[in-house]
């Protein structure tokens, strides 16, 4: 009856400097899967211990084959919550896995046990079964912890409790390296399955003290597809909190943003409440229509911020912006493509980017904006799948020169000033046919 | 001041010629009047709208522009009446209807209409009338009186004769159209309702209330006439012009609540004129010197004098302040050192007791005061007035419904931009939607998605068609729907907030449009109460008790009411009270076969009906070949347990 998803229970740990290291093992890995909103949350605690005789500086993570697209963001921290790098690699005659370096901060030596925390965001691995339901059903999800009792069915792979709202798989014993078990579990999700399926933001920095952020965003609920009508009146009696289509949702904008706007091709957006916090301003948004399954939406909001929180200069007279790459949409969001451009300022060079994670950098364009006739350059970025860990800072240095700001202004006056020339030659031209009665008696 | 000196004479020459002329001035303004009223009471008593519908005439921007291409004709044509021939005249239209007709032509619509159709010819016909009085003038001057007289009586006969049978050889070849049926309907107030019901239906071109009049002009609809007065009395070329626009706009605005819009300006212009002349009257005092002059200065240069001649009036000014320097005193010194004539004199005039003030026929201070402060505030509260209409009535768009609540708070009803941006965002990129006319460019442009009918639709047949998928019942409207290639239907429902200018209001006009062209399979008669036809207020009564079956079984009815039997809006009333039309509705009830709700907006004012696919609404029919028989061993459970 119930459609299954495949989820490996088991990553195998290895070091290796290009191949697999049999003398590190997994001593213990406790894996605690978080399925209450749309993305999978995994966080597994491993304890490392080194058997071999020579001390290991770093080890190896494979991901399990069919999950590899999905995952969104990945990172290691050591026992003393220290973040460590990680680097893909390829391992010989292990070709068709994914494996991935990570560097410890402190060789282990041999016989000794260290504890790393591997924390990973899962994307699109839960699919709703069924995958279309009509307005009064309620949305099931397959996969692996819980948000309601209302567990459909689970992989019974023994040993296994079910407690409330949590499954305890395990313990289990020895497991031979690159072993792999599939978990399905069925159960109810009304959480929002709200992705951004594009965002296209944009910063434009003006050194006369703003910087204005502009994201266009698309968002679709990705969960089970609506079948059937849409009732207005059931879903008016339906008062229930539990309903999966999506009403509302929360925006965080920082606590400097002002001059909000939420609009879209049809025009202002007349359902949306801004509430200030002390550490941030918290933009309550209404999309015209509620989100059933399936269905789209698209807005603008933008907003704009005082520059000399973000724009700094440093010793060497270079400017540096330090903005998000990313920010926040809604809780939980997955954004499936991000497109980040950044309108520097009218006459920059020696420009350095220096992105948190990989991002892909497209070709960089000119733009052109009021009383520019020299081009403002744009730099633009790109990246897919992403989720709140991403909302990270980048860093931009260019040089400027100050002497720029007044470009405008004094174009403007040279405008208005060789106008001003023009009326005065006209008016002292004479293009009469014929003289006026008034100038002849004169 | 020089202007108050002719003034004087200009009236007193009136004076002198009393008699006639001013009885002429009284018939004439009378009969203007009596036209204009007796159009407003034909219409209203009729009430139904009586109609021009300009649409066809689109130079670039508005139809509108016939009555600017039949006007003109018109004043040159009275001015000839009136014996003012001149060349000025004669250049200036003959360059105006030339010009006019090759740059209206460019435009793709127009093309050759100018001159192809009856409601351009009264230009043309002028245009050759002009250079047949210009010929006539030229001949004049060379020939005997005599001579002259047979000339012109020969002549002109010949002529008019030759120009008359052209005119109707032409229309019969076809070569020129004759009058359209809109030009009828100007005349003719019933004419659009029996004829072409589709112009009678829009609410632009129902005739104008009186309520209307006063609400857009307020004070000037009094004012006005006082303004066509002065006017009149000193009558010049250009004031033919103002004479002969007012008199046709009012005929016009009463036929029809849009053409308001040519009215105002005339209206604006006239009461102008006639609160300068008021006030002219009585702020020439010591007290009030000041806003007299001020008002001379800005009302009376420009309408004694003629605009042309204005530089020999700047010149002669000065002198004539100087010379007579009558009504100078400190304090209108004082304002007029804003003028830079005064300014130079302000010094040298003398101080002089005023022989205005002497010579005014005894008007008190206290009348003065009073009257003054009269009139300031009914400009004042036409300001306000002005104000209060512009943000109110004019100001919003139609588009977003604003309502207040008891404590004033403001409350936004969004529906038609949720709903057509629903459509933009959740339906396929090509899909057709069928909504009444009205709604055509809203959808084009919001919901950027094909209608059928828009406001700019032509074909009358096709609106017609419209109307008789919405008036017919389900099924027949599935056959008409499959046909156009229907997805989505877009109704427009007021009940739930009381917005009454919804689709059941509107619905009449739609089954009268469809009777028009399918009088075989929808009739008004079907959906009126008592075999009465159905007017909106008989709907609006006599809904709830004895509702005709083919309107309970219309689309239309169907799609508005569709679960709303079961809203409750609130505790007073019971569930399914139609707030707009008052009552409970008639059948609260039923299903729909062949199409499914899709989108409902939050106030029910937008309701988008998806048109199913044939398999969807009922078990596919399967051809006879195909069917396949199940296997006959089989016995049902009900079968073997009755064995």
């Amino acid at each position: 009856m119930y459609k299954i998803l495949a989820l490996l229970l088991c990553l195998t740990y290895v070091t290796a400097l290009e191949k697999v290291n049999n003398q590190l093992i997994n001593k213990n890995v406790e894996r605690s899967i978080d399925l209450t909103t749309q993305l999978v949350k995994i966080t597994s605690t491993i304890t490392l211990e080194n058997t071999g005789r020579e001390s290991v500086r770093n080890f190896l993570l494979v991901l399990e084959p069919n999950t590899v697209g999905n995952v969104s963001y990945s990172n290691v921290k050591d026992s003393l919550k220290d973040d460590l790098k990680i680097v893909r690699i390829e391992v010989d005659n292990q070709k068709d896995k994914t494996f991935y370096n990570v560097l410890l901060k402190q060789p282990l030596d041999a016989g000794r046990v260290t504890t790393v925390v591997l924390e990973e965001v899962l994307t699109k691995s839960l699919i709703p079964f069924p995958s279309s339901i009509t307005q009064k059903e309620k949305q099931l999800k397959t996969e692996v912890s819980l948000s309601s009792r209302t567990v459909e069915n689970y992989t019974k792979l023994k040993p296994v409790v079910q407690s409330d709202s949590t499954i305890t798989y395990g313990p289990y014993g020895t497991i031979q390296p690159f072993t792999q078990d599939e978990m399905i579990i069925h159960y109810e999700n009304n959480a929002p399955f709200l992705t951004v399926t594009r965002l296209e933001r944009s910063i434009e920095i003006s050194h006369w003290g703003n910087i204005a952020v502009e994201e266009n965003i698309q968002i679709r609920h990705t969960g089970a597809k609506l079948k059937g009508p849409f009732s207005r009146y059931d879903y008016q009696r339906d008062t229930g909190t539990a309903h999966h289509s999506i009403k509302s949702y929360r925006t965080i904008l920082p606590a400097s943003a002002h001059s909000v706007y939420y609009r879209d091709s049809n025009g202002n957006i007349s359902t949306s409440t801004v509430r200030p916090r002390k550490e941030w301003i918290e933009l309550e948004l209404r999309p015209r229509f509620p989100l059933f399954g399936g269905w789209q939406s698209s807005y603008t909001l933008g907003y704009s911020v005082p520059s000399y929180q973000y724009l700094f200069k440093n010793p060497s007279g270079e400017y540096v912006l330090n903005m998000r790459i990313i920010d926040h949409v809604f809780d939980d969001m997955h954004v499936e493509e991000l497109e980040t451009a950044i309108v520097l300022p009218v006459g920059v060079s020696d420009i350095k980017l220096n992105t948190p994670y990989e991002v892909e950098r497209l070709g960089d364009e000119i733009t052109y904006k009021y009383l520019d006739n020299i081009g403002r350059t744009v730099i633009k970025l790109r990246k897919t799948n992403l989720v709140e860990q991403h909302i990270q800072d980048l860093e931009i240095t260019y040089n400027w020169k100050p002497h720029l700001l007044l470009h405008e202004p004094i174009l403007l006056s040279i405008a208005l000033f060789l106008s001003f020339v023009c009326v005065i030659i006209y008016v002292r031209l004479d293009f009469s046919l014929s003289k006026s009665e008034h100038s002849k008696k004169e | 001041m020089v202007q108050a000196g002719s003034k004087k004479s200009s009236v007193s020459k009136i004076n002198s010629k009393t008699g006639i002329s001013s009885l002429i001035i009284f018939v004439v303004l009378l009969l203007a009047w009596i036209a204009g009223f007796s159009s407003r009471l034909f219409a209203v008593i009729r009430f139904e709208s009586i109609i021009h519908e300009f649409d066809p005439w689109y130079v670039s921007a508005w139809g509108g522009y016939v009555f600017i291409i039949n006007l003109i004709p018109l004043h040159v044509f009275v001015l000839l009446l009136m014996g003012r021939f001149s060349n000025r005249l004669f250049t200036s239209y003959t360059t105006f209807y030339i010009l006019g007709l090759i740059c209206s032509m460019q435009i793709p619509f127009v093309g050759f209409q100018p001159i192809r159709t009856s409601e351009h010819m009264a230009a043309s016909g002028v245009f050759a009338l002009m250079f047949a009085v210009g010929i006539l003038k030229y001949l004049q001057g060379m020939m005997s009186k005599s001579e002259f007289k047979s000339l012109v009586i020969f002549g002109g006969l010949i002529s008019a004769g030759v120009v008359f049978l052209t005119v109707v050889a032409l229309t019969y070849a076809g070569y020129v159209a004759p009058w359209s049926g809109r030009f009828y309907s100007l005349w003719d107030t019933g004419y659009a309702k029996i004829h072409i019901p589709i112009i009678a239906s829009v609410s632009e071109h129902q005739p104008t209330t009186w309520f209307s009049f006063f609400f857009d002009l307020h004070v000037l609809v009094a004012t006005f006439p006082a303004g066509l007065w002065y006017v009149i009395k000193n009558i010049n070329d250009e004031r033919v012009f103002v004479v002969l626009y007012a008199l046709s706009a009012v005929y016009f605005a009463g036929v029809m609540v849009r053409l308001m819009l040519t009215l105002t300006p005339v209206v604006c212009i006239l009461s102008g004129i006639a609160f300068s002349g008021l006030l002219e009257l009585f702020l020439r005092e010591d007290d009030n010197v000041r806003s007299e002059e001020s008002e001379e200065e800005e009302h009376t240069t420009p309408s004694k004098r003629l605009y042309d001649k204005l530089p020999k009036e700047a010149k002669t000014k000065p002198k004539g302040g100087k010379s007579v320097g009558n009504v100078k005193t400190p304090t209108s010194q004082a304002f007029l050192n804003w003028n830079f004539f005064s300014h130079l004199k302000a010094g040298r005039v003398p101080k002089m007791k005023h022989e205005q003030s002497k010579e005014s026929d005894g008007i008190g201070p206290n009348i003065r005061s009073i009257v003054t402060v009269v009139i300031l505030l009914l400009l004042m509260l036409f300001a306000v007035h002005c104000t209060w209409v512009t943000s109110n009535a004019y100001s919003s768009p139609s588009i977003v419904l604003a309502s207040y609540g008891s404590d004033g708070s403001r409350q936004i009803l969004d529906d038609f931009r949720e709903a057509y941006f629903w459509l933009s965002q959740n339906t396929a990129d090509d899909a057709r939607i069928m909504s009444w006319w009205d709604y055509g460019y809203q959808i084009a442009g919001m919901a950027n998605r094909t209608t059928l009918v828009d406001n700019n639709t032509w074909n009358n047949s096709h609106i017609a068609l419209v109307g008789k998928a919405m008036s017919s019942n389900e099924s027949a409207a599935y056959d008409i729907m499959t046909a156009l290639d229907v997805d989505y239907v877009l109704v427009i429902f007021g009940g739930v907030i009381g917005y009454s200018g919804d689709d059941i209001n509107k619905f009449l006009w739609m089954v009268r449009i469809a009777e028009g062209e399918h009088p075989k399979d929808i009739r008004v008669i079907d959906f009126s109460y008592r075999k009465v036809i159905i007017s909106q207020n008989t709907v609006n009564s006599v809904w709830t008790k004895k509702v005709p079956p083919t309107l309970l079984n219309s689309l239309m009815y169907k799609l508005s009411y569709y679960r709303f039997g079961e809203l409750k809006l609130d505790y007073r009333t019971p569930a399914g009270f139609d707030r707009t039309r008052n009552t409970v509705i008639g059948n609260k009830d039923f299903h729909l076969t062949y199409l499914e709700e899709a989108y409902t907006t939050e106030h029910w004012l937008v309701r988008v009906y998806r048109v199913k696919k044939p398999d969807e609404f009922n078990r596919p029919r399967i051809p006879v070949a195909n069917r396949v028989v199940k296997s006959p061993n089989f016995i049902s459970k009900k079968v073997s347990t009755q064995k």
